[in-house]
Formats: C-alpha cells, structure tokens, sequence
C-alpha cells in the first residue's frame, strides 16, 4: 500500500492504523529511499517498508532491530539529522516522521550488512563482564595511548556533532494544582476528573498522540474505539481553559519534596523534533520546571522480554510493541509469525495477528495451564498451541528466520520471520522512586510497583499494577477526583464507563536454559545470562555490583527492559528471592535530556550575566580591551590606534597618569549606603579601626577581619553627613561584605539602629588621578566645588550639586598621586566621563585601565585581592598596629590566636630582580639561594608581579617567611612552570614615593 | 568651560532584539520614573506609616504589596523595606521622602540603580513563565502584588499594575549594570510571540 510514485511499503495493512494515509512522507535510511506517512515514527515506517536490520549492537556488533514502540527501545538507537544538527543514540522508536528526515544506522563499518566489528562476536570469550578491568590491567601505560582509544572505536553507539548546535532551547516554569504524568486511560480520566473541577491542570505525555495503549489495543470504551475516546476526552480537555496539555513532553525528574505536598517536576519538550528544522523563533527543545501541588502518576508499564538464546534477532519483538504496530500504524511485524508469553496479556498479540491477516505459527505459553478460551480463540486458525513449553534459540543471520522450541523435552524447529515476546509487565515506578522512596515486590503481578511514594503524588492504572482497562479508569479518576479536592476544588461525580473485559494473569519466567547461544538480557549493552553468571560466580552478587561489573542498565535506556530480568537470574543463581536482591536505584533523568536543553538560553556570552558600567560605550569607543571581574566587564587598558604591545600601552598609561593626569572606571566597586544612628557603632564593630571619630567630610581606609581573624576585605568609608556613611568594597568582595555587615546587624547586634542597602548601581564613579587631576577638576566642576588643598584636603569627601546633578567627590588615591573619585548618578555616567575627557584636554588626559592601575598600586605596594586571600591576617600585610585597643570588633580574639601571631608567618615584602632586565611571574615560590627545590625549603610566594614603568624594571610584592626582617636579602623566586629560577632582592613594599608627598600635594 | 547640562541615558538605549512579527509583548522603558529605598528605623513603624499616610495619603503596605496615589507608590521588597516610586520629581525625590519621613527611616535615591520596564501584551505571562519562577496567574498573582526574585539569573523587583486592553501590565526593576543580560533573556523568551518596543529608548 502507497502512494503513486513513492517507494513500497509491503508491510503496510491496507486499512488499519492511525496513521495519516493522505500524507505521505518520504524519508532516507542509510542513504535509501523510502515512504512512511504523518503519524509514523521512524521505526514504524522502517518496518512498514520491510527494513528489520536497523542497527549493531554495542560490544558484539550483532544485528539487531526493532524490539520495542516506545521510549524504552533498548536496539533501534540511530543517527538522526546531519551535519551541526547530528543526533546521536535516537530512538526510532521514538522518533516522529517528517518530510525528509534522514537518518543512519551506527556503531558499523564499512555497512550495516557487512560489518566487519562483527568479528567481535568471535571474541566474545575475552569480552565477557569485567573485561576491561582483567584484559588491560599492564602494563598501564598503553591504557590512554591504545586500550581506551581501540576499545572506544570498537565499541559504543552514535557520534554527536562536533559543531555548534544551530538550534535554540529554552527553560520554563509552569504552577498548577495537578499535575498528571501520562495520557493513558488512566491518566486522561484522571484529567477529565481534575479538569472539571477548574483546577488548574497540566497533563503531560511523552507522546505526539494522546492515549498511551489505548491507540494500541483493540478496546472498546462506552461503545467506542479506544482512540475514539481518546479523542473526545482530549477535545473536552482541551476547552477547560485552565488545562494545559503538553504533547512530546517526558516528565523526567522529581525533585524538592515538601511536607505540603508541593514538589517541582522537570519535563522536557520535544517542540520541534518532529520537524527537520525547527521555526524560526521557535526553539528546538524546552524544559519546564513544573511546580505542583498534588501528581498523578500514571505513566504505565514497560513489558519485559524473556531472555532466551538469540533473543535478540531482528524480527523478536516484544508482544505489546507488536499490537501497536499492526493497530496504531498499520504495519504487520512479519509474514508469519510466532508468540512466546508467559501471560494472558500476550495472548492478545496473537489474536490481533490473526485478525490483521498475518499467519500464526506457534503460541508458544510457559505456564502449563492456560485457560481454555484463549486456546479456543486461536485454534480456529492454523496455530500451533504449546503449553508448558519454551522458545529456547531464535535463528537467522541477519534477522530472524526460525525458532527451536522445547515442549516437555522434544525439540521442534519453526519457520518464522517474526516473534513476539511477553514477559509480563513491570510498572514504570521511576518517577516514585526520585526522592528516595524504594518500589515493592508484588507477587500477584510478579514486579516491582510503587512503595513509599512522594507525598501529594498518587500512582495509578499500569505504573501501579493494575493492568485491566476498568482499573486504569476507574484508578484515574479517583485521584484525578482527590487530587483537585486537596488542592481546595469541589468535584463532581462521573460515571464509570463501559469496557471490554480483560484477562491479566501471569506467572513469572525470565530466562530459558538449555541453549550455548547467546541469550540476552540488556541488548543495548550487550550483557548476556553468562555475563550475569559470571558476576555471581565471582562474587558480584549484589544488584549495584552486579550493575557496575556487568554494565546491565547502564545504557541510554537504563535497563528499562533488562534491569528485572538480571536481577531475576542473579536472584535464581543465589538461591534469592528477588525483593531479598532488591533493584537498583533509578535517578532522573526518566529518559536522555540533551545537555542543550538543560542550559537553555544561556549559553556562548550568555552562559552568565555581564554587568556593565555605564562608561562602558565610552571605553568601547575608546579602543578598551575588556576583562572580566567577577560579573563585570572592566576596561583593561586602552590601545590608541596603532598600538599592539600591552606593556607599552600599559607603561604609557601609567607615565601619563603620574606626569600628568588620567582617568578610570571605578564604578564596580561596592558601595553600601550605611544609616542611622549607630551606623558609626556598626563600622566599629566592623573595622579593625576606629571610625566613629571620623568627622563628617571625611574618608578613612579601613580594614576588616573575619571571625577567625583572617582579613576579609579593605576599603574605605566617608561620613557624608549625620548618622550617614557610605562604605566601599572591592569589586570581587561587594557581594561577601554585604552579607556579613547583614549578618552583623541582623544576627549579632540586633539591638543596633542602623539601616543598609548596595547603591552600588546608582553610581557611576571614576578615578581622576594625576598631578594635574585639580586643576582638571576645578576646569570641570567650576563653582560647583572649591576643590583647592585648603578646601578639600587629602581624604576629604562632599556631596554636592553639579549642572543640576547630585554629585560626591572623594580626595582617595589608589594609584599614589593626587587622586580623587567623582560619583554620579549612573544615568548621568556616560555624561560625566566624556565632560571629563573633554575637561582634561589640555592636560593630555588619559585614560587608563586596570592594568595600569595594578602596576601602579604596586609601586606604592598597596594590597588587593591577590593579598587579602583569605589566608593573611592584618599583621602579615602591615597593618597589625592598626588594630585599635579601644574597642572590639569582629575577628579581634581569633587574630590573637598563637598560629596567626607566628613569628614565622610570612609577611608582606617587595621584590626586585638583581638581574633588573629579568621577568618577574606572581605564583612563584620563595627559596633561599642554593636551597633544594622543595615544600621543606619553601619561604613564601610572589603576590603579585609587574612591570614598573617608574622604575624602569619588574617588581613584586610576596608573602616572605620573616620578611620584615630580611630587608637587602638576596634570595630567588622559583617557578616550575613560568620563568625557572630568578634571583630577587627583598626590599620595603613601598617602591614609589615613600613619603606618599605626591597624595598631599 | 561652559556649564552644559549632563544627559542621562537609559539603561536600554541600543539594545537590538529579533522577534517575530506579532504583537505578543509590548514593553516601554520607564526612566522617568524616581526611585528610592526606604528602610524602616528601629521601632519607628508606626510613626513612618503614619507620616507616609499624612504626607502621601499612601497606607504604608506590610508584606509583598505595591500600594500606589497620584504619582508615588511604595512596593514592599523585603521586611521593613520599601521600593518608593514617582513619576515626578526625579533626583528631588529622595530629598522629598527624607523631609517627609524624617528620622523615622532611611531613604537612598535608587533612580539611577535600577532599569525599570513596563510589560504588558497578550502572550506576557507566557514569556515571563521562560524567565521568572514565578506563579503569575491572575489566581495567584494580583494587581498590586510585588515580588523580589530571579530573572534568569539576574535579581529582579516585579510588580503587577492593573490590566490594560485585556491583558496583564507588569513592571519589573533590574539593577542597571544588568539591564542589557536581562534585555536578552526577555526578547529571547518573548521572540516567539513577537516583541514590541514601544517608543524608542535613548
């Protein structure tokens, strides 16, 4: 059945499915031609054209194809796309059809029929669990070198793209009351139940089509189809205005449990999957963090293949992924057929077979007693029935061709092309299990379902082992009924509806014995019943190391199909039952996220935010290179057209500043506005010096400690008025300072009456600095301001009105010249730097970056972050006697502690290369000369390192063991990785105008 | 040198987007507005509420609420901590609340800290669910509700005004250096509804 000039589709039923027949889709398949329609998926439209070979397994390189319809697809992994757009390890199963999806089979070479790692398969014997640790054990060295890139190459799955991906992917939050996973009957009668009481409802599947089995089985609901209900609920569903209904979404993860219930779901949404490029505007995938009050679960169950010697042909299929394909897709598995089932469920297959036309060879049933209806209902065809019996070997080269059954020791052989397996279903408990709740063994079901389950959430239908029909309903809108009515919603009653009856018994059975074929339990890792012998042989027996030596469920699919069946084999091997084994873990995500999605927008420069002064357009214009600081953008310093050499732009920078004038950003400092009528008590308490004799108009540098005594950060604070202060901070500690002035108000001296807040973003602020930055000033402030020594001294500040503008100026230095800070509202920033430039005109103004603004604060051995590490007390850096005697403050008793007090502490000294043309490199360790090069004989470290341009040479400035006393001492700095050996000489760590006449002048 | 007047420039002034061609979210950049901080003294909350309702005729709001008469409002940002607004008075208005509340509480002109945009348009909620984690639905989030929270990494004030042709109007205060990050988080997220600056923003 096809369209007129498409490729065949000879799998295709003439009428059945719920696949769109008017719209034809062409797609490629290594390379081939063929023709699928809207509603397919890859793998179904594969089938329907007769492909079953759709990939090579992991480790063996066996053929394998389509095993499941779902998510749970352990072997149909292929490469979809091409190009930036490549994806790996997608499931066909999964995977929507669209006009032109191209896709490869992987893990073959040089194709898919030939495949020459198949050889592996020879091996097999030295590729068994735990071969990597016995095989490659020596010598160790060849692991990077050959092991681990042969072994790679052989094994694995897809390749990802080595390009940028070009697509977009976004995040979003989403509240509601209920939450539903799954759209199933039971969780669609969970959201009609929910919907109608107007609560708000989300309801989420990982599907493109609304329905879970019920687009697969032949059920009848109230007299209609399955699908046909499905329809109208969704429609109903769709006119409550507070339900939202999310299509392609897979709830993946729980996460953040509450006492009230409330929890936070994450669900990824396939938005434009299903479409070869995605919209423009319109990303490719989207994760939303649900945030809801009460859950239903109803994300149903997974069937279990039975581990049997071939099991993993091409053409062995499992029984439920075969009635969806013949009933929701139309497409028939084979050309004759067999069933191997353990359960009652299973038996549908065969009659859904029969119905569509396809020839039944063989039901082959594992219980001895079956009940006679279900015989009955096959015996009217051609069927062989055997009881009590097992499929032990499937053969065929490429894909299946025939099966050995065992029937009460006699062996017969039987020609097929397609097998269908039911192992009994496993509840999908994963979502229960997130927040550490752990499944239980039921035996009437033979599986794990949910035991301790998050609280708010209810399980339902399938996920809870109830597999008929009536149940699933019934189950669904119970708690879709509950779950509104906790959420504060009157609900009302629905009739139950209608079905048709279903017989759900099974007995457990996993594995088949009597076979030296290969008998698979995880296909997609390739671990076989032997790997899991071997583990128990060699002690392996616990279901975590049975996982970790074998690789079971470790693959992309987690051991969906495959993680029970081992643990049933260890648990037989052990003489255990299987809740005395227990199961592993499951952990989010359900299924793969892609990276991508999980960083939605941010990613390239917006991986974070930029902060940006508002002089920043101005230094962009101006040639500024940038670095960051923390958040930050800073200027680092400005090239003029023409120049490249950093250092000289540095040096050029510097000359100017200290012959003339320049200017910098300042604006990232922090600044916290500190008010109230103990503002002055809080600095003490702070500061390790005394602040509350500053007289208004005045700014004090002050330094604070920790509590452990170790210093915290520097800065200075200005009395702008009464019981008003304004506090600066580095720009790397603004954020740390902040929190701890909060901690000291709010948890040490609540009794305070002082008032905080950042106004570090009101302010644009910048440095004039230079001998000429006064009389750059008067120019620029005009009467605004008597900026003479008299007037405004050196640590002067004032608050004032400039050309209709609140404005503060501050007489600091960092840089050693006569300096001051002019602040402006921020809006006001750009402005002010450019009346600035234009004011220093003809002082040759120029501005300079914070390169140059280390190199200078190094020249007058001022400490930065690179000092206040987190590691140096006052003392170490100089300022011991600072420590005023008067008062207490924070940090005061633990400074006194005997190791911070160590004689032997390495202190803050300066550095110069006896060899003055030599590089100096901060980082580097301080070693006597002619001591060895080890952690013994270290001295000390190099702080900071740069070139002087006042000096003509490099400096430095370290932390030296006894260093104050070593002053004129000859020793070397060492660096294993920049600059060896160099010999330095100690010297004060004031290196500029010692006497500091040029802060005064 | 002549006493030129400085020009203030917005925090938004040049910043590019790309959207499709709707009218999903329209936004307006609210620099006129005056802002300020006011932090409570100790034990003086009655007084500074009462001498608010004196001077502003404005009941001073306890808790995450926006309370709003003729051109000034007070947002509620955290305890005993208000965001106060005007449409007037810009640099002047944090002089007026200091005479107006005298030493009952700590005032800090924020004009300049923050960048405020004006949102509103059909498609609003649908974007601000890419950037806040919060619950704007009208059910949980009324006019006059006020939020200190987290844009997409960038710490945000939002507040929502009362509705305008049909459709949500909310206001939210960034601080400045962050205006251009959370610029792209919001046209990013809103590109798909279509994005609508409203008057240029210099």
């Amino acid at each position: 059945m096809s369209a007129p000039g498409q490729p065949k589709q000879p799998n295709r039923l003439a009428q059945a499915g719920l696949v769109d027949r008017s719209r034809p889709l062409s797609f490629r398949f290594d390379g081939a031609h063929y023709s699928g329609f809207a509603g397919d998926t890859l793998a179904s439209a594969l089938l329907a054209a007769g492909v079953r070979l759709v990939g090579r397994s992991f480790k063996y390189h066996r053929p394998r194809g389509v095993l499941t319809a779902g998510s749970e697809e352990p072997n149909a992994l292929v490469e979809l796309r091409g190009g930036a757009r490549r994806e790996p390890n997608t499931r066909a199963t999964v995977a929507e059809l669209y006009e032109g999806l191209d896709a490869r089979s992987q893990n073959r070479w040089p194709s898919l029929a030939l495949d020459v790692g198949a050889i592996n398969s020879l091996f097999a014997p030295i590729f068994v669990a735990g071969f990597y640790y016995k095989t490659f054990m020596w010598p160790a060295a060849l692991w990077e070198k050959l092991y681990e890139p042969a072994i790679r190459r052989a094994a694995g799955l897809g390749r990802a793209s080595r390009e940028p991906d070009p697509d977009s992917y976004e995040k979003a939050h989403a509240f509601c009351d209920v939450l539903i996973i799954g759209a199933g009957p039971a969780g669609l009668a969970a959201g009609l139940a929910a919907a109608r009481s107007a609560a708000r409802v989300i309801l989420c599947d990982e599907d493109f089509l609304l329905g879970g089995r019920l687009n697969s089985e032949r059920h009848e609901i109230d007299g209609r189809s399955g699908s046909a209900w499905t329809r109208e609920v969704e429609a109903e569903l769709r006119a409550h205005p507070e339900v939202r209904i999310l299509r392609r979404t897979t709830v993946f993860g729980v996460y953040d449990g509450g006492m009230s219930g409330t929890h936070t779901f994450a669900a990824l949404e396939r938005v434009s999957d299903h479409l070869s490029i995605p919209p423009q505007h319109q990303p490719r995938q989207r994760v939303w963090r649900i945030i809801a009050k009460r859950s239903v679960l109803a994300s149903g169950a997974v069937e279990r293949p039975i581990v049997f010697g071939g099991n993993d042909r091409p053409g062995v299929m499992m029984a439920s992924a075969v009635r969806s394909y013949v009933n929701r897709f139309g497409v028939i598995p084979g050309r004759r057929a067999a069933l191997f089932t353990t359960s009652d469920d299973g038996w549908k297959t065969a009659l859904d077979l029969a119905a569509a036309g396809v020839p039944l060879a063989a039901v082959i049933d594992a219980r001895s007693v079956v009940l006679p209806q279900l015989i009955d209902a096959v015996k009217r065809s051609d069927t062989r029935v055997f009881c009590g019996a097992q499929v032990v070997d499937a053969h065929g080269s490429r894909a299946l061709e025939r099966i050995t059954v065992e029937d009460g020791g006699r062996r017969s052989q039987i020609q097929i092309d397609a097998l269908a397996v039911s192992g009994g279903w496993n509840p999908n408990v994963a979502l229960c299990t997130h927040l550490g709740g752990r499944p239980r063994w039921s035996d009437a079901i033979a599986a794990f379902v949910p035991g301790d389950v998050p609280r708010g959430m209810s399980v339902v239908g399938a996920a809870a082992g109830s597999f008929s029909l009536a149940a699933a309903l019934r189950e669904g809108a119970a708690a879709g009924a509950e779950a509104a009515r906790a959420t504060g919603f009157a609900t009302v009653d629905v009739p139950e509806p209608r079905v048709t009856d279903e017989l759900t018994a099974v007995q457990p059975f996993w594995c088949v014995s009597g076979t030296r074929s290969k008998a698979f339990v995880d296909f997609q890792h390739d671990v076989t019943r032997e790997d899991v012998a071997l583990a128990a042989r060699e002690g392996f027996r616990s279901v975590e190391l049975l996982k970790r030596y074998t690789t079971l469920g470790m693959a992309t699919d987690q051991g969906k199909t495959s993680s029970i069946n081992g643990h049933a084999i260890m648990a037989a091997l052990t003489e255990r039952t299987i809740p005395e084994l227990g199961t592993t873990t499951s952990r989010p995500p359900y299924t793969p996220v892609a990276i991508a999605a999980l960083a939605g927008n941010h990613r390239g420069t917006h991986f974070k935010p930029t902060r940006l002064t508002s002089g920043h357009a101005w230094a962009q214009e101006r040639g500024a290179t940038f670095m960051e600081a923390g958040d930050w953008l800073r200027a680092q310093w400005f090239a003029a057209p023409g120049e490249t050499d950093w250092l000289k732009i540095v040096t050029r920078e510097v000359k100017a500043v200290r012959s003339s004038v320049g200017v910098c950003d300042v604006s990232t400092l922090g600044k916290i506005d500190i008010q109230g009528p103990d503002a002055a008590a809080l600095l003490d308490r702070v500061y390790i010096n005394l602040f509350s004799t500053l007289p208004i108009g005045k700014v004090r540098y002050g330094l604070m400690l920790r509590e452990d005594g170790l210093v915290l950060d520097d800065g200075t604070s200005a009395h702008l008025a009464a019981n008003h202060y304004l506090m600066s901070t580095t720009t790397a500690n603004a954020a740390k300072v902040m929190r701890h002035l909060e901690h000291a108000r709010q948890v040490l001296w609540p009794e305070l009456d002082v008032q905080m807040i950042s106004v570090t973003e009101q302010w644009a602020q910048y440095a004039i600095a230079g001998p000429n930055s006064r009389r750059l000033l008067e120019r620029l402030l005009g009467s605004a301001l008597d900026v003479s020594n008299a007037a405004f001294p050196y640590l002067g500040c004032a608050q004032f009105s400039w050309r209709g503008v609140p404005a503060r100026l501050f007489r600091i230095s960092f840089s050693g010249e006569l300096a001051y800070e002019l602040a402006i509202p921020a809006r006001y920033g750009d402005a002010a730097i450019r009346a600035i430039m234009s004011a220093g005109e003809e002082f040759g103004i120029t501005p300079y970056g914070i390169e140059a603004l280390g190199a200078m604060r190094i020249e007058k051995g001022h400490v930065t972050g690179n000092e206040l590490n987190g590691t140096t007390t006052a003392a170490d850096l100089g300022m011991g006697r600072m420590m005023s005697t008067k008062k207490d403050f924070i940090g005061r008793v633990l400074a006194q502690r005997p190791g911070l007090v160590d004689a032997n502490r390495p202190v803050l000294v300066g550095i110069r290369p006896t060899d003055r043309s030599v590089r100096l490199y901060a980082g580097a360790h301080f070693l006597t000369l002619g001591s060895e090069v080890s952690l013994e004989n270290d001295q000390g470290y190099v702080t900071s390192a740069a070139f002087s341009p006042m000096l003509g040479h490099w400096i430095g400035l370290g932390l030296l063991v006894r260093g104050r006393e070593r002053l004129g001492e000859r020793i070397r700095t060492h660096s294993p990785t920049r600059g060896g050996d160099t010999e330095v000489e100690v010297s004060a760590s004031v290196f500029f105008d010692p006497e500091g006449a040029r802060l005064h002048s | 040198m002549t006493d030129e007047t400085l020009t203030a420039h917005s925090a938004f002034a040049g910043l590019a987007f790309s959207s499709a061609p709707y009218r999903g979210v329209r936004v307006a950049a609210r620099d006129e507005l005056a802002i300020a901080t006011v932090l409570v003294r100790k034990g003086r909350l009655a007084t500074l509420t009462q001498r608010i309702r004196e001077r502003f005729g404005i009941e001073l709001p306890h808790g995450p609420r926006r309370a709003a008469a003729g051109a000034l409002a007070f947002a509620g940002i955290g305890p005993h901590a208000w965001l106060a607004s005007s449409e007037e008075h810009g640099h002047g208005f944090a002089r007026l609340l200091e005479e107006a509340v005298g030493d009952a509480a700590s005032v800090a002109d924020q004009t300049s800290g923050y960048a405020i945009l004006r949102m509103s348009g059909p498609k609003l909620r649908e974007t601000l669910a890419k950037v806040l984690p919060l619950d704007l639905h009208p059910r949980s989030f009324a006019p006059g509700d006020v939020a200190s929270t987290i844009a997409s990494h960038v710490g945000a004030t939002l507040w929502r005004l009362a509705d305008a042709d049909d459709a949500p109007v909310f206001e939210i205060a960034v601080f400045r250096s962050l205006a251009g990050s959370f610029w792209h988080t919001l046209t990013d997220s809103a590109a798909e509804f279509g994005f609508v600056r409203e008057r240029e923003i210099s």
